[in-house]
């Protein structure tokens, strides 16, 4: 205020920015802000917490059932004297992993099929299609059971199990997108121009799914979880040692009457986990401005 | 119409004839079937015996041949565990996973249909707000979680319901509860939606202009209008719900195709495994066609533009 009192302007350049960046931050979407948080939170957690809490697997006996609260055990015990939250929390590390290798894994697929079968059309279009009938048709779950009896789960195995399945939605969000962009007229100038098709590909087609592919990302980041959680609680995902919070709620299971904290802790994380990820995707679809129903399963 | 049904019908074996592959190449291609059946403690004539008694022997191509014209006609082989024939072992699970997902569909709709229309009447009313953020809230829980919560609640703290097993009305409580709450706001939101595309129609416009209250046309006109899309909706959702049918079924013990799959994986039952895999795969082939078959029926619009 005295500053310009005396006619001396001066801009308080550091404050600007932050009011400036504030300003921006109002403008995302407020179910953006709050997943981006939330999942940020989980990334740190499932980052740190694992550093400090030491390891999970270290059984005592004497600790077991502990409740909340207790000195040593946070979050209670389960019955091995197993810390619950360090299980928690290496849990959330393992679901992270999984996630970022699945969403990876499973867009490269998709895109390049995506893209084979919007350019070329034909056979390749054909058989992209009749996947797609195929996987409506038969619950991933069954395949993902079916071949846990065939080969051992582990964490890799497990990414490349769930990516088996998970890369369609992408394929066919991809091939619909390029369909219509390569009508373009931008597109067909690229085209007359003499550009290649490996041009055309990836300097126009590529390029204009991007954001669409982002958002469907973020979208099946939630039911990448649900199925590692699922298939763990099932005993079918990663095995101990290997922490993952659906082992731990089947472990709780056998205590259901005695230690309701085994199964209701690591399930609250698992679901507010779930519920920030399509948060996050929810919002990052709304800010794309991107039609719900183009991404529909 | 003949040529439409034909070409669904058409899609709907290749659909089959793939899930048959699949389940073959599940057995035979990931893993050697003879080690996954016998386990891996086996001298090297016992392994040779039991490779030559099984056919495994063969060339794969013919293993493939024989397996695909055997299932044809409904044989999937000998149970492992029981030698009872494994596509009946099937078959007895499989009314108890439809009882579940019918009554989950059935549930879910019973709530979220009125809350749609309700949220169509009196747009952006406080129930409103309230009945939608609260039932998305529910969305993102898992279900099998949400089963042992009910559990937790009406068994052990409240003794209300029997926590395990398949006996009576009651026992079916918790699972369709733990399976429908989830779906819920998919319902609303997509019956919402439908509704307010309807209702942004030339005909409602002229309804309104004979006089009609805007509740008589939702409920004589708009919500039969949007039928259509729901029920190719529900009919194309169907294998992602037994997705968390088979998770909730595990929690209650319950003997359908949840439960028969994961125990059939535990003692490495490769045939009932094939089994379960086609015959789901087929039964919703089938519920789809007669899905598809209802809308040409309701909506005259879908006949005249699959001539």
């Amino acid at each position: 205020m005295s500053a310009h009192a005396v006619g001396v302007t001066t801009p308080p350049a550091s404050r600007s920015a932050l009011a400036r960046s504030a300003s921006r931050l109002r403008a995302l979407p407020g179910s953006l802000v709050a997943g981006g948080a939330l999942l940020a939170g989980f990334v740190l957690f499932g980052l740190l917490a694992p550093l400090v809490l030491g390891d999970p697997n270290k059984q005592d006996l004497n600790a077991a059932y502990a409740r909340p609260g207790s000195p040593h055990h946070l979050l209670g015990a389960d019955p091995l004297g197993r810390d619950v939250l360090a299980w928690v929390a290496g849990g959330v590390r393992v679901s992270l992993v999984v996630v970022v290798g699945v969403v990876a894994l499973s867009a490269l697929i998709g895109v390049v099929v995506g893209l084979v079968a919007g350019y070329a059309g034909g056979i390749v279009d054909a058989t992209l299609m009749r996947i797609v009938d195929l996987q409506l048709a038969i619950p991933p779950i069954l395949l993902f059971i079916a071949a846990s009896a065939v080969i051992s789960t582990t964490v890799l195995s497990l990414i490349l199990l769930i990516s088996a399945v998970m890369w369609v939605p992408y394929a066919r969000l991809v091939r619909t997108q390029i369909q219509i962009e390569r009508e373009r007229s931008s597109v067909i100038a690229a085209r007359l121009a003499g550009a290649t098709r490996r041009r055309v590909l990836f300097a126009h087609l590529l390029p204009a799914t991007s954001t669409l592919v982002l958002v469907l990302a973020s979208l099946q980041a939630g039911f990448v979880v649900l199925w590692e959680a699922g298939l763990s609680f099932l005993g079918l995902g990663v095995q101990p040692p290997t922490t993952s919070l659906g082992y731990l709620i089947a472990q709780g299971r056998e205590a259901l009457g005695v230690a309701w904290w085994i199964i209701v802790i690591p399930g609250a994380v698992l679901a507010l986990f779930v519920m920030s990820a399509n948060l996050f995707g929810d919002g990052l679809r709304d800010y794309f401005g991107v039609d719900a129903e183009l991404l529909e399963p | 119409m003949g040529g439409y049904i034909g070409r669904r019908i058409a899609q709907g074996l290749i659909v089959i004839v793939a899930a048959i592959t699949i389940s073959f190449a599940l057995a035979n291609v990931l893993g050697n079937p003879v080690d996954v059946v016998a386990g891996y403690n086996l001298s090297p004539q016992q392994r040779a015996q039991l490779v030559h008694a099984y056919g495994y022997d063969k060339p794969i191509a013919e293993r493939y041949v024989t397996y695909v014209s055997k299932v044809s006609h409904g044989d999937f082989g000998q149970s492992l565990r029981n030698d009872d024939p494994a596509a009946q072992v099937v078959l007895h699970a499989l009314p108890y996973t439809a009882v579940l997902v019918l009554g989950a569909i059935l549930t879910a709709c019973a709530v979220a249909i009125p809350v749609a229309i309700h949220s169509v009447l009196r747009r952006e009313s406080r129930l409103d707000r309230v009945l939608r953020r609260g039932l998305a809230l529910v969305q993102g829980v898992p279900e099998f979680w949400l089963a042992l919560l009910l559990v937790l609640l009406f068994s052990v703290t409240l003794h209300w319901l029997p926590s395990i097993g398949a006996s009576g009305v009651q026992s079916l409580i918790m699972p369709v509860l733990a399976l429908s709450l989830p779906l819920m706001s998919t319902i609303v939101r997509l019956v919402r939606s439908q509704l307010v595309d309807v209702l942004g129609m030339d005909f409602i416009t002229a309804l309104r202009a004979k006089g009609l209250t805007m509740r008589e046309i939702v409920f004589h006109h708009a919500v039969r209008n949007s039928l259509a899309p729901f029920v190719t909706f529900l009919a194309l959702q169907l294998g992602w719900l037994v997705g968390g049918t088979i998770l909730v079924e595990n929690v209650f013990s319950w003997p359908g195709i949840g439960s028969l799959m994961v125990s059939a994986t535990q003692v490495r039952d490769l045939t009932v495994i094939e089994a379960c895999v086609v015959l789901v795969a087929t039964a919703y082939v089938v519920l789809n066609l007669l899905a598809d078959l209802a809308i040409a029926a309701i909506d005259p619009r879908v006949r005249v533009a699959a001539r």
